[in-house]
């Protein structure tokens, strides 16, 4: 008699909030989180760039921090939040301020790199949000342009140069400060 | 690549994990253990995911009276947020903070790097400096002690046996007479970022309030198969003046410490700059 093969994996299932939504899934052990949420939840919008944490394109946040999906296990995503480049979209359908700075800074060419740059980037703004807005304080625990440039080092750009990116970052933060200052 | 997952949610789960597999690897962060997987996959293997183990020994830090505890799933991230890390062991700060990137840290642990055992392994560089102690459990529940510089044996080889796990490891404090702290990690890649060192030192020298070295860790990374300290380097300075230490001197601990040194070729360098480099920047200590 032929001998059937087991199949060597089984299926672990999953629960997460996507985007604010809560979603379930059945997946194998060896599942990545990048692959689970441009094939199963079809959200194109996270780049696999070079599947070896290099890159930075397939950035997503997890609980808020910024990890490559193609070096995480998607079984490790159960019971966390997850956000992708499509949940910055705003409730009125507009972009997200991050992605607003980008684009008025001209820092987008091919796009490739863009939306882990903007997932980046909006990690940066949870650290400063998490700091007491306290005046004097605020402008301190702003990130500085090399605190900036070390924050992203991680997310490779083929077409920019980088400059305006950085830009982008500084004069999102930069808003901020205006916005403090004047108790917005 | 396949294989199957474990998770277990507390310690004794994890050590009946341990005893019923057979074919398994931990997984940490993940790092290392993908990228090596996608290279070379093993056939029915388990991950043993350390992920969701919930014990604050395992995955927090903690001051204890006469050293410091870190947990072998604290990642490079939270080892950068922790104030007393940045004050106290500047040497594993800077290690943890030039790690990878900005997203590596987040889910590197420093159990994954030191049991990885690569030659160039930032964090565990910096932890032989601070002549750290490793603390496993095995199996059977039990724990033992080992110094930081018995745990590497060779390329990717340590002393763990298969049913053992990193628990965590020590620090001893900084001593009570030290007054200021020369503790620093250089590490020398091709560029700034993402980059596996080239060669790197990590030091950590605690100096008393005449100026004399009263405590000295000094360990070198990418420049032996295993991270190493180099003791004869550390014992050189114990006793000394650093106000008093002349060029001659710090010519010598300089290749006192190279006298450790056994690089290779690779693609990154050659073993002839990896020598000038560790040379250069062994020189440059008190500077
Ligand atoms: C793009 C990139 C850049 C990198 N840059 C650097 C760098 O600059 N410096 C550097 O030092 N490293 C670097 N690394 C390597 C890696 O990220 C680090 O070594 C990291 O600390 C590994 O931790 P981890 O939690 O991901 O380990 P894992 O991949 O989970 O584990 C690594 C190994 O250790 C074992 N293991 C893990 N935890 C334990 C434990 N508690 N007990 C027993 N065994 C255990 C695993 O089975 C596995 O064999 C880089 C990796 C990538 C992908
Ligand atoms: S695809 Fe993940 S870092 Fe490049
Ligand atoms: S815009 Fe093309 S890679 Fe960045």
């Amino acid at each position: 008699m032929k001998k059937e093969k087991k199949p060597n994996e089984s299926l672990h299932h999953i629960t997460f909030s996507l985007n604010g939504k809560r979603v379930s899934c059945s997946i194998k052990a060896s599942t990545l989180l990048l692959d689970l949420i441009r094939d199963t939840f079809e959200l194109k919008g996270t780049k696999p760039g070079c599947y070896e944490g290099e890159c930075g394109a397939c950035t997503v946040l997890i609980n808020d921090a910024p990890v490559n999906s193609c070096l995480f296990l998607a079984v490790n995503a159960n019971g966390k939040n997850i956000t992708t480049i499509e949940g910055l979209l705003q409730h009125d359908g507009s972009l997200h301020p991050v992605q607003e700075s980008l684009v008025a800074s001209g820092a987008v060419q091919c796009g490739f790199c863009s939306s882990g740059m903007a997932m980046t980037i909006k990690a940066l703004t949870h650290q400063h949000e998490s700091v007491p807005h306290l005046t004097g304080a605020i402008k301190k625990a702003l990130p500085s342009r090399e605190e900036i440039k070390k924050y992203l080092e991680g997310n490779l750009c083929r077409c920019t140069g980088y400059v305006k990116i950085i830009d982008a970052a500084e004069k999102l933060f930069a808003l901020d400060i205006e916005k403090n200052e004047k108790g917005i | 690549m396949e294989f199957n997952i474990v998770n277990p949610k507390t310690k004794s789960e994890l050590l009946r994990a341990i005893r019923k597999e057979t074919t398994f690897r931990f997984g940490a962060g993940c790092t290392d253990l993908l990228m090596e997987l996608k290279k070379k996959p093993v056939e029915n293997l388990v991950v043993i995911n350390l992920s969701f183990v919930v014990d604050s020994r395992f995955t927090g830090l903690k001051k204890l009276a006469k050293s410091f505890w870190l947990g072998a799933m604290t990642t490079a991230h939270t080892m950068v947020m922790n104030e007393q890390i940045k004050n106290d062991f500047n040497v594993l700060y800077e290690s943890a903070h030039n790690l990878a990137s900005t997203q590596i840290r987040q889910v590197a642990t420093m159990g994954g790097n030191l049991c990885t055992a690569s030659p160039s392994g930032d964090i565990a560089c910096a932890l032989m400096a601070l002549d750290a102690s490793c603390h496993l459990l095995n199996d059977a529940g039990v724990n033992s002690v080992v110094n930081i510089h018995d745990f590497f044996l060779g390329v990717r080889k340590t002393i763990l046996k298969k049913n053992e796990v990193l628990y965590g490891l020590t620090i001893p404090t900084n001593k009570k007479q030290t007054k200021t702290v020369y503790s620093k990690f250089i590490k020398i890649g091709t560029r700034r970022s993402m980059e596996c060192s080239v060669v790197s030192l990590a030091y950590h020298i605690q100096v008393n309030e005449e100026g004399v070295i009263i405590g000295a860790g000094i360990a070198i990374g990418a420049s032996a198969p295993t991270v190493r300290s180099a003791l004869s380097a550390s014992g050189f300075l114990i006793g000394k003046n650093i106000h008093l230490i002349t060029e001659k001197e710090k010519e010598e601990l300089a290749c006192k410490i190279v006298s450790y040194a056994e690089p290779i070729t690779d693609l990154r360098a050659t073993a002839w700059y990896r020598k000038e480099v560790l040379l250069n920047i062994s020189k440059s200590i008190f500077e």
